[in-house]
């Protein structure tokens, strides 16, 4: 579904991502791993379309030039990108926020939009399952939230939106034991022979519960190497160091 | 300025006012012509120079009118909540009606000669004494809560071309007594001049809240100028949501006289194309224990223009003095131009004041995490730009007219 050839990238002149090659097949879960500041988040921005970087190569979604998509056609497309850092958005409720998202992609669908009662009681079941409190839900989005909230609610979001590639970017971080199992129980419920992820994350125990198909170390903005789930547990005893 | 003479004596015909009455006019009529129209070399105009926005937008003001208007279009009312009304209709009081209230606990006054002069702190204000046709006082008597809000509603029609209008309205609040007033504007004339004076005592204990909305798109300029005198323990609410004319002053001189008065003055400014508004305050804090809070939210796009000089003063008296003043304008186009000027000036020591500004464009970052939720461009922008006014919106501590205002600025929750 996703096959990236040669990417790179550069912002203010500077390379960031340096000719990283990637496919991705329909079902499967990806993990990337690698040191602060090799290019995961702008591995992850590029392929949502953030405005701000020079980008050669080519990625190809399904069979689509992913690059010359914009922004809202990508999430159109079943591309979901969960932040590592969520931006707070003062003045905006966040249930609202999450119904305009739900309906602009089901329009772009061409499906039938929730009236806010059907709206509602979708919310209302996968806010239950993460566990996520629904009072949250009607506050300013994001504003306030405590890191793990934050983080949740990225998984919320994915989980109502329901996209074909979903790409976390260390939403592992800042969560707590307990929120992690229910968060990784939430991506394995979405897991399916149509829905792929792309899995950032600096710690192995993330992919104890998301059991991935492929894990790629990603270092100054290639992919060095790549291997199977035991490579994630063979990195946390060695370190990046003898890979570099 | 000849013109403006010839219309005077027709007003002053058309009035049976006292000797002394038409005395006074005319040497406020003087006032006004030695001093014309305020420009950009008074201090307090140097964002708006008036003169040179009623020239080039206006030809051949008159000062007068002789047609009468009679039917009102309903559907300009507020249907969402039952209310008093006052009409000005092109700037004659068409209708007063306070059925709801006891007539007794609520007295109108419309007679001309019971007018006092408001003080002269401007031309505009001198044109005003000398030129208005209708004037209106309404007093709450003491203990008195008005069971319904009062909207004055000030229409205008197309047959209103290239005039100057002058209304008057004084509020007078006894002790412990309660008015919430609407000033809503609703203009389907053109190049008109509406020059607005309001007066109101606020007893002890009594509480104003006035809302001024003035929300239809339209050519007109207007001033609105309100001098707001609070006793011992009373409040001033104010909100002014300034998004339709081409261009408008609001001005605000609120006297905090006495102890535990407060005066709360939220806004916001939205505009497009060239309109230029302006909201401009004086906050004097008179006595101790008294307080003031002012938030005012811009939003201005293309070559819009908004102004927000916010003045705090506080005298050697006002010991323990509580004043606060925000600004934050979201400038969404290269061509827009926001001028704030926060003034404090304060003789006691022993006070509370800060003032704060911000400029600056939408976040991208914002744009991009809501886009990569699939929502466009532009309804990303318009999320952000109704989040960002929301905080001042939700100043108004009366919910039905925030409901009301809210809905104006399209927030549904
Ligand atoms: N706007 C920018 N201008 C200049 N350099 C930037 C910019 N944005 C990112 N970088 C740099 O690009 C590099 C890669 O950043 P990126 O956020 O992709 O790293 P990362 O792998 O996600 O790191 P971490 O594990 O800390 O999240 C960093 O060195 C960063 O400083
Ligand atoms: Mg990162």
């Amino acid at each position: 579904m996703l096959t990236i050839k040669d990417l790179k990238a550069n912002i203010d002149n500077k390379e960031i991502l340096k000719g990283l090659n990637l496919e991705i097949k329909p079902g499967e879960v990806h993990a990337i791993m690698g040191p602060n500041g090799s290019g995961k988040s702008t591995l992850s921005n590029v392929l949502s379309g953030k405005k701000g970087y020079t980008v050669t190569g080519e990625v190809k979604y399904f069979n689509e030039n992913l690059l010359d998509l914009e922004i809202e056609e990508r999430a159109h497309k079943g591309i979901f990108l969960a932040f590592q850092y969520p931006l707070e958005i003062p003045g905006v409720n966040t249930n609202i926020f999450l119904k305009t998202s739900l309906n602009a992609i089901k329009k772009a669908k061409g499906e039938k939009e929730l009236d806010a009662i059907e709206f509602l009681k979708l919310v209302k079941q996968k806010a239950g399952e993460l566990k996520f409190d629904e009072k949250i839900l009607s506050r300013q989005l994001n504003v306030g939230f405590s890191g793990g909230e934050k983080k949740k609610n990225e998984i919320l979001q994915m989980s109502i939106l329901n996209p074909k590639l979903s790409i976390l970017d260390e939403t592992d971080s800042g969560l707590d034991i307990d929120a992690l199992k229910i968060v990784s129980e939430g991506v394995n419920a979405l897991r399916s022979k149509e829905s792929s992820f792309l899995i950032i994350t600096h710690y192995q125990r993330l992919l104890e519960y998301i059991k991935p198909d492929f894990v790629h170390v990603l270092i100054n903005g290639q992919i060095v190497k790549s291997g199977g789930s035991e490579l994630a547990l063979e990195l946390e005893k060695k370190g990046y160091e003898s890979l570099s | 300025m000849e013109q403006l003479k010839v219309d005077f004596n027709k007003v002053i015909e058309s009035l049976k006012l006292s000797e002394k009455s038409i005395n006074s006019r005319k040497e406020n009529l003087n006032q006004f012509v030695e001093n014309g129209f305020p420009n950009k070399r008074v201090e307090d105009w140097k964002f708006s120079d008036l003169n040179q926005i009623i020239s080039s937008n206006i030809e051949n003001l008159r000062f007068h009118t002789d047609f009468e208007i009679s039917e009102i279009d309903e559907t300009t009312f507020i249907d969402k909540f039952a209310h008093n009304k006052i009409i000005f209709l092109n700037g004659v009081i068409s209708k007063v009606d306070f059925s709801s209230e006891d007539d007794t606990k609520v007295l109108i006054t419309r007679d001309l000669n019971q007018n006092e002069n408001s003080k002269e702190v401007n031309s505009l204000v001198s044109l005003n004494n000398a030129l208005i046709t209708s004037y209106i006082r309404v007093t709450v008597k003491e203990n008195y809560s008005m069971n319904e809000p009062l909207i004055i509603y000030n229409i205008t029609t197309k047959e209103l071309k290239s005039t100057a209008i002058n209304l008057k309205t004084d509020i007078v609040l006894e002790k412990n007594s309660s008015l919430k007033l609407i000033d809503l504007f609703d203009d389907s004339s053109e190049n008109n001049f509406i020059n607005i004076v309001q007066n109101f005592d606020i007893a002890q204990d009594a509480i104003l809240k006035n809302y001024k909305i003035d929300h239809k798109k339209n050519s007109n300029i207007k001033y609105s100028y309100n001098n707001i005198n609070l006793e011992k323990n009373s409040i001033s609410e104010n909100f002014i949501f300034s998004t339709g004319s081409k261009f408008i002053k609001n001005e605000i001189n609120c006297n905090l006289n006495d102890e535990y008065s407060s005066a709360f003055i939220n806004g916001i400014i939205n505009l497009t194309n060239s309109q230029h508004h302006e909201i401009k305050t004086n906050i004097n804090h008179l006595a101790e224990n008294t307080k003031s809070y002012q938030l005012i939210k811009s939003v201005l796009n293309e070559n819009a223009k908004g102004i927000y000089q916010g003045k705090i003063y506080v005298d050697s008296k006002a010991q323990k003095t509580n004043g606060y003043q925000l600004s934050k304008a979201l400038l969404l186009s290269e061509n827009t131009e926001f001028d704030g000027k926060p003034e404090l000036e304060i003789y006691a020591d022993d006070v509370k004041c800060s003032h704060g500004a911000t400029s600056g464009n939408l976040d991208e970052d914002a744009i991009f995490y809501l886009m990569s939720r699939g929502l466009s461009n532009q309804q990303s922008k318009e999320l952000l730009i109704k989040g960002f006014l929301l905080d001042a919106v939700e100043k108004i501590t009366d919910i039905e007219i925030k409901d009301l205002i809210k809905n104006m600025i399209g927030i549904t929750e």
